[in-house]
This record gives structure tokens, C-alpha cells and sequence, in this order.
């Protein structure tokens, strides 16, 4: 009946670095398939999943798409791919699964370009808008007939198609400007 | 080995940690379930300090190939069902997370867990108001059944 302390199974191994090793592992591990997390994503709530698991489980709910750690509410459009360093394609990714959302890059913050077309808000922006927007749509309107970048040829279909836009342009410039005159 | 469907992968996964590290009170025979991933017999014990101190359970795991999209069908089966106001005398278990509220980031242990602490947090044994009219009407299968969470309170 004397058995030994010794029992095959829950001992676990003491060495720490084990340990660590470990949970650094599982850090990165996808929070549906358990597994290292492949095509990497992250939800605005944090959480790590797979794309082609989070997409399935999606999916599997379309009607209410929550996160499975938080149910804090998530969608397509807002997660984040991660993307390692020296990451390795192995396999296609995109079998059956819409391929990962791309990341989204703000341009910095620079003061010049199209002041605001914004209707709504105060009459100084939407009278300004208005103002400017013909003027822009005549520029690209009356160079038509003076050489262009790359005009199409003569003859083919999209040089027709080109034409008749450049006359609807025109029309509604002219018309934009009748409006003016008269408002 | 290397054909192992997501599912049985994951629940590889799941039954080599909880053998590694069970969580109090809770026992999986890792050779038993290793045969067939797809059903998993775990075993409970009542929480100490609870009306249920000393008792043995034992939980049916049954996992379809959807899992962990889909939920485990879950129940108590054998010769001791817990008493319980959330417990059917069938082995039926009115918890939501088991339905509605399913998770894949779930897992076999947070069920057990929310289980353990389903029974521990229990103040008078006694079956649910309905028990003899649902156990006569029912789906063998628990997730066929619309259930109402109401009451979590107790
Ligand atoms: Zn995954
Ligand atoms: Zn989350």
C-alpha cells in the first residue's frame, strides 16, 4: 500500500523558464481556436483572435456581433490586423474567409486643401462650398478641348463616353451658375 | 495526427490543460476522454462549505464538429443529480451560458466553473417549480429546450 508521492499526470515541470515560455505562448493565443493567433487581429476592446475565427464566429451571429471575451460589441470594420515582424505565409489565408480587414492609415494633419463642403453646419461653410465648387468643375470642364495628360483616342468608345460626360459637366455647371445668378 | 479537425484540435487542447491543471473540485479521466473527443464525462465534487460538501457529480460533455461556434450540449447524468432550483431531475441544467449567452472564448473549464459556482451559491435544495411537467415534455437534448433566464439570483 506504500506508494510513492510520484503520480504520472497534474506535477507539473518546476523550471521557470517553462513557465514563462508559456504564458508568453499563450499571450499571443488566439481567444477561440487556442492556438497562436494566425492573420492576427485585435478588437477595439483588445482582444486577439484569428481573422478566420473571429469571422466565423461573426457569422455564426450576424445579428448580434459581440466579442467573445468582453460582449463588448464589435464588427468587421473595427478591428485591427496586426501584422508581426517578418511574418510568414505559409498558406493562403483567404480559402473561404473575405481577406483580413486592411489597416487604416490617417494622414497627419495638414491645414491646406478643400476648405469644408459641409452643409449643416453655419451658413458661412455652406456658401463658400457652393461658391467654390463650380469654379472647380469649370477648370476640368473647358480644358477638354487643349491637350490632357493622356485624353483617350479619338474614335474609341471611351473617348465618346469622355466627350458626353464632359458635356453633362458642362451643363451642370451651366446650370449651377444660373442658379447663383438667380438665387 | 495531423488531419485533426479545428474542433478536436481545440478540444485536445482544452483536455491537456485540464488534466494539467484542474480547477478545485473538478476531475477529467484524460485517458477515458482522449478515446473520443467528441463526449467528455468530467466529475465534481461539492464545494466545501456549500449544502453540497461531499457530494459527487458527474457532467456530460457533448460536443458537435461546430464547436466552440456552437455550444456544448452539457447535462448531469448518472445515480446523483445535484438538487438544485436550476437543476432538472433529468440532469438538465438551466444556465444561460450553456444557450444565449455562448461564447467560443468559453471552454470546458469556465463551464465547470460556472457550474461549481451555480451549486455553491445555492441556499435551499429544492427541484425547479416545473421539474415533473418539464421532464415529462422535453428534447433529450437540453439546447432544444426555449429556456427563460429569469432568475439568476439564486
Ligand atoms: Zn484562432
Ligand atoms: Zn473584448
Amino acid at each position: 500500500m506504500s506508494t510513492a508521492e510520484e503520480q504520472p499526470g497534474p506535477s507539473k515541470p518546476s523550471g521557470s523558464a517553462t513557465d514563462e515560455k508559456e504564458r508568453d505562448d499563450r499571450t499571443f493565443e488566439c481567444n477561440i481556436c487556442l492556438d497562436t493567433a494566425k492573420d492576427a487581429v485585435v478588437s477595439m476592446c483588445g482582444h486577439l483572435f484569428c481573422w478566420p475565427c473571429l469571422h466565423k464566429w461573426l457569422e455564426t451571429r450576424p445579428t448580434r456581433q459581440v466579442c467573445p471575451v468582453c460582449k463588448a460589441a464589435i464588427s468587421k470594420d473595427k478591428v485591427i490586423p496586426l501584422y508581426g515582424r517578418g511574418a510568414t505565409k505559409q498558406e493562403d489565408p483567404r480559402n473561404n474567409v473575405p481577406p483580413r480587414p486592411a489597416g487604416q492609415r490617417t494622414e497627419p494633419e495638414t491645414s491646406t486643401g478643400f476648405p469644408g463642403f459641409g452643409f449643416g453646419d453655419g451658413g458661412f461653410h455652406m456658401s463658400f462650398g457652393i461658391g467654390a465648387f463650380p469654379f472647380g468643375f469649370f477648370t476640368s470642364t473647358f480644358n477638354f478641348g487643349e491637350t490632357r495628360p493622356s485624353p483617350a483616342p479619338r474614335g474609341t468608345p471611351q473617348f465618346e463616353e469622355e466627350q458626353f460626360l464632359s458635356k453633362v459637366f458642362l451643363w451642370v455647371a451651366l446650370l449651377f451658375i444660373c442658379w447663383l445668378v438667380l438665387a | 495526427m495531423a488531419a485533426m479537425s479545428p474542433s478536436k484540435r481545440r478540444l485536445q487542447r482544452e483536455l491537456m490543460s485540464l488534466v494539467r491543471e484542474p480547477p478545485p473540485g473538478v476531475f477529467v479521466d484524460g485517458d477515458e476522454v482522449g478515446q473520443n473527443l467528441t463526449q467528455w464525462i468530467v466529475h465534481m465534487e461539492g464545494a466545501k462549505g456549500t449544502l453540497y460538501e461531499g457530494e459527487q457529480f458527474q457532467l456530460q460533455f457533448k460536443f458537435s464538429s461546430k464547436y466552440p461556434f456552437d455550444s456544448p450540449e452539457v447535462t448531469f447524468i448518472g445515480g446523483n443529480i445535484p438538487v438544485h432550483p436550476h437543476v432538472y431531475s433529468n440532469g438538465h441544467i438551466c444556465l444561460s451560458i450553456l444557450t444565449d449567452d455562448w461564447s467560443p472564448a468559453l471552454s470546458v473549464q469556465s463551464v465547470c466553473l460556472s457550474i461549481v459556482s451555480m451549486l455553491s451559491s445555492c441556499k435551499e435544495k429544492k427541484r425547479p417549480p416545473d421539474n415533473s411537467f418539464y421532464v415529462k415534455t422535453c428534447n433529450k437534448n437540453p439546447k432544444k429546450t426555449k429556456w427563460s433566464y429569469h432568475d439568476d439570483s439564486v
